[in-house]
């Protein structure tokens, strides 16, 4: 085979793989970069089809003309290059239609002069025929402008490698892939390039790029199809980035190894009342309150008021350091917890109120009431008693609740089981003597102490509202591998669906609200524990409360016998029908 | 079927007729026809999967189904025609990028957002078929004649209004098939516009015009009586499908007749020259 053939032979191969490589671009529109690629491959296979035109022309006038086309795919490339480069990394804000026209103008005017190329020697000095390996070429003297366009196409591919290259040693095989392929495909051509330049090309007249865009178009068919080109890239990486510090709720500041200050998000600046291009480059110590006294890493202790705001503010340090562990810099956080100081406050103050003042004043109105009653015997001092105890009972179940609320913030203690339903028995045994108490065997395992109010308050419901000729409450326990169902049974009316379909929802408006808060106490004391409670019917009446908990640990077996056996057979209490409720796990 | 590689095959078929009746000799225009045909209508038929699920929805789900497959083909069939028809040299290599770039201008919304209303043109009436028309004839006639270096002739401008004729034809009668569709995607074809029974007229005078055309070309002496006679026959056929129009059930089967023409003017041509 001729050198010509050969050559033509490689060229065609350049053109199958590049158009084939432009349709699967074509087809990923508009995925970032993708119209550049296709251009990119376009322009490449443009320079392939029109150097065997070149090759195949027979004179001098005819090479020259053919030459001279390629000059209209050769430019661009290197702009679609850059373009595909900056947009499949998320740079493209520098791709503006604006910065587009400014690139294109030095290949523009690139193909004016190749077209006007007989008029003047601004592109080429002197265009000869020579015969290189048995075969005639063109041999063109390069002129000013040519060396203009060559240094603009390297300097605009060393450009693109650039954020491609930081995608070599990413964490994605995809990516890393990706780029690898992405820079062979452009090194390849510029390393024929410069062989040609140099004159070290195995034909000297002939600059073989074209040739080698055979490689390009085959590296770049295997990023598509081998690495998903265009199906997966990291363009969204960069922005996202500074989308989520930008965004993100707490004030953040980064310091440099010398603290100063090199970036800060808007809500930061805002707060520290600057703006962040007065901030960045001055010291932090100028910037932030009290900087010298953060700490390294870690929170600070005690809360910092910031300049713009009276706000009281969390800081925390967290050290950033280089793949060697140096430490570089800082971050430095400011989490803004007024608002949990107040509902810090707001709760003292509600739980002074409930434990000590409403208290006392029930028991004043007792106490009043009491000496009324003895004096005058009357029906209303009873009745007043009567509320002044329910108003204790009340501020008692808002006091347990703040409780429960208040363990949620503290290591979870585990109690055995059988310990808080005999607690809980036994209260509400005093308290309800006429309610038959039964409760089956318990396992012998340890739950959150935070159960504590909740079975009482579901045992207590059980008894206190049972209307029942008959009234019974039966507690019956399963253990479920790791979880323990405690199921309280009565037989009195059922817990109405509307008191249900307000836990539910899990909040109360001023006009939809629950008539107490014994099943709000159960429901978040259930979820505290890490649990769910389920609200059911019981056949043929009365409520099945069903506490899911998990077992935290094996706990001593119980000592003493169950309290009772179950109940008798006409009023079976095991049956459990109707609708539902599950709160769910927290 | 759905794939359109019969299209192809009958594009080749195309190509080699008028080879026989310009007298050129062999070369590999009917294979670089063929790629661009697949190509051509794979790819059109994988852009209108969505639409054509109206109007045939075994094909729109065979699209579906295959896609991406078939993408692939049709990447590697344009690109294996653009790379054979460069060894044509210049005028080849433009003639095959012909129907890909008026695909483009005819099928795609590919234009930049300008701000001007500018329609498809696969969706204006007679100019749609036209523009198809026009695209299959200058490749059909000039790129075997461009592969073999030929000079133009009379005889050249004739195959060229016959096939330019004809494919209209093949063009308007699968139109009749997709009225429901094409209104409803806003396509105008003479079968939207004028309603099927005067689009069989229409198709009616461009048989006839066909016909005066081959009959002037045999009568001047431009193409020989018995390659003539081959294309009357293909020209009875024509005309016995388009008394079809409107008037047969199966509109799927319709719409692939009128590309068997060709076989038929193949198989007579064929013969003639045995003879």
């Amino acid at each position: 085979m001729s050198s010509a053939s050969l050559l033509t032979a490689v060229l065609l191969v350049t053109v199958f793989v590049g158009t084939t490589a432009a349709f699967l671009a074509w087809r990923e529109r508009p995925e970032p970069g993708a119209t550049a690629l296709v251009a990119l491959l376009v322009g490449q296979c443009w320079w392939s089809v029109f150097f065997v035109f070149e090759l195949q022309a027979m004179t001098l006038g005819a090479k020259v003309f053919w030459s001279d086309v390629q000059w209209a795919g050769v430019v661009v490339i290197p702009v679609a290059w850059l373009a595909f480069a900056l947009e499949y990394t998320g740079y493209d804000r520098y791709l503006t239609r604006r910065s587009l026209v400014a690139l294109s103008v030095v290949p523009v005017l690139t193909v004016v002069f190749a077209a006007t190329d007989d008029l003047h020697t601004v592109l080429y000095l002197d265009s000869t025929l020579v015969v290189e390996g048995g075969m005639a070429v063109l041999s063109r003297t390069p002129g000013v402008w040519f060396w203009v366009i060559a240094g603009y196409t390297y300097l605009l591919g060393l450009l693109g490698s650039i954020p491609i290259l930081q995608f070599v040693r990413s964490d994605a095989l995809a990516f890393r892939g990706q780029s690898a392929a992405l820079l062979i495909g452009t090194v390849a051509p510029w390393a024929s390039n410069v062989l040609f330049l140099v004159g070290g090309s195995p034909l000297p007249g002939l600059d073989p790029t074209p040739v080698a865009f055979a490689v390009s178009g085959v590296a770049y068919l295997g990023a598509l199809t081998r690495f998903r080109l265009l199906g997966t890239s990291p363009s969204p990486n960069h922005r996202a980035r500074r989308l989520v510090f930008e965004r993100m709720h707490e004030r953040a500041v980064v310091v440099d190894s010398h603290d100063y200050v090199v970036d800060l998000n808007e809500s930061a600046a805002a707060a520290l009342d600057t703006a962040p291009h007065e901030a960045l480059g001055r010291p932090a110590a100028s910037v932030i309150p009290q900087y010298e006294t953060l700490p390294m890493d870690g929170p600070a202790e005690g809360t910092l008021t910031l300049p713009a705001d009276d706000n009281q503010y969390d800081v925390t340090a967290t050290r950033i350091t280089d793949s060697r562990g140096r430490t570089i810099g800082r971050v430095i956080t400011f989490h803004d917890i007024s608002d949990y100081l107040r509902q810090q406050q707001r709760l003292e103050v509600l739980n002074r109120v409930l434990r000590h003042n409403i208290r006392n004043e029930t028991n004043v109105i007792y106490g009043y009431a009491d000496l009324v009653g003895d004096t005058a015997g009357s029906h209303e001092a009873d009745i007043i008693k009567e509320r002044a105890l329910s108003i204790d009972a009340m501020s008692r179940k808002a006091r347990d609740i703040l409780d429960v609320f208040e363990n949620a913030r503290r290591p979870v203690t585990a109690v055995p089981l059988a310990e808080l339903l005999d607690q809980s028995l036994a209260a509400v045994r005093a308290d309800y003597p006429e309610v038959t108490l039964e409760c089956g065997e318990l396992p012998g395992v340890s739950v959150s102490n935070v159960l504590a109010p909740v079975f009482s308050n579901a045992i207590e419901n059980a008894a206190e509202h049972n209307t029942s000729a008959n009234p019974w409450v039966r507690i019956d326990v399963d253990r479920d591998g790791d979880v323990v169902h405690v199921v309280v049974r009565d037989n009195g009316p059922t817990i109405d669906e509307y008191e249900r379909s307000v836990l539910e929802r899990g909040t109360e408006t001023p006009l939809e609200h629950g008539s107490g808060l014994g099943l709000w106490l159960i429901a978040w004391g259930s979820q505290i524990a890490g649990g769910t409670v389920t609200f059911a019917e019981n056949d043929p009446t009365g409520s099945v409360v069903t506490v899911e908990a998990p077992v935290l640990s094996e706990a001593t077996p119980p000592t003493r016998d169950p309290l009772a056996v179950a109940g008798d057979d006409d009023d079976d209490p095991n049956a459990a029908s109707g609708d539902e409720t599950t709160l769910s796990r927290r | 079927m759905y794939s359109s590689v019969y299209i192809a095959l009958i594009a080749m078929t195309e190509v080699a007729i008028a080879m026989v009746l310009l007298s050129l000799p062999l070369n590999i225009a009917p294979v670089v026809v063929g790629l661009v045909t697949f190509a051509v209508y794979g790819g059109d038929r994988l852009a209108d999967a969505d639409t054509d699920a109206v109007s045939n929805p075994g094909q729109a789900a065979f699209m579906r189904r295959h896609g991406d497959v078939m993408y692939v083909l049709v990447a590697v069939s344009y690109a294996l025609a653009v790379t054979l028809s460069v060894l044509g040299g210049p005028l080849a290599f433009a003639l095959a990028m012909i129907p890909g770039v008026f695909w483009v201008l005819y099928a795609t919304d590919w234009m930049p957002d300008t701000g001007l209303r500018v329609r498809r043109l696969k969706q204006v009436v007679v100019l749609n078929s036209a523009v198809v028309a026009l695209a299959w004839a200058v490749t059909l006639t000039f790129l075997p004649l461009a592969f073999a270096d030929a000079p133009v002739t009379p005889a050249t401008l004739v195959v060229f209004g016959y096939f330019f004729l004809r494919s209209f034809v093949d063009t308007e009668i699968p139109n009749v098939r997709d009225v429901d569709a094409d209104r409803q995607t806003d396509v105008a074809t003479l079968p939207v516009v004028l309603g099927v029974r005067r689009t069989r007229h229409v198709l009616y005078g461009v048989d006839v015009g066909t016909l005066v055309l081959v009959g002037y070309a045999a009568v001047a002496g431009i193409v020989p009586l018995g390659l003539s006679t081959a294309l009357v026959v293909g020209l009875l056929y024509s005309v016995g499908i388009t008394t079809f129009v409107g008037r047969f059930e199966d509109e799927e089967l319709l719409a692939k007749l009128p590309e068997c023409e060709y076989v038929f003017v193949a198989l007579t041509l064929f013969t003639a020259l045995g003879a």
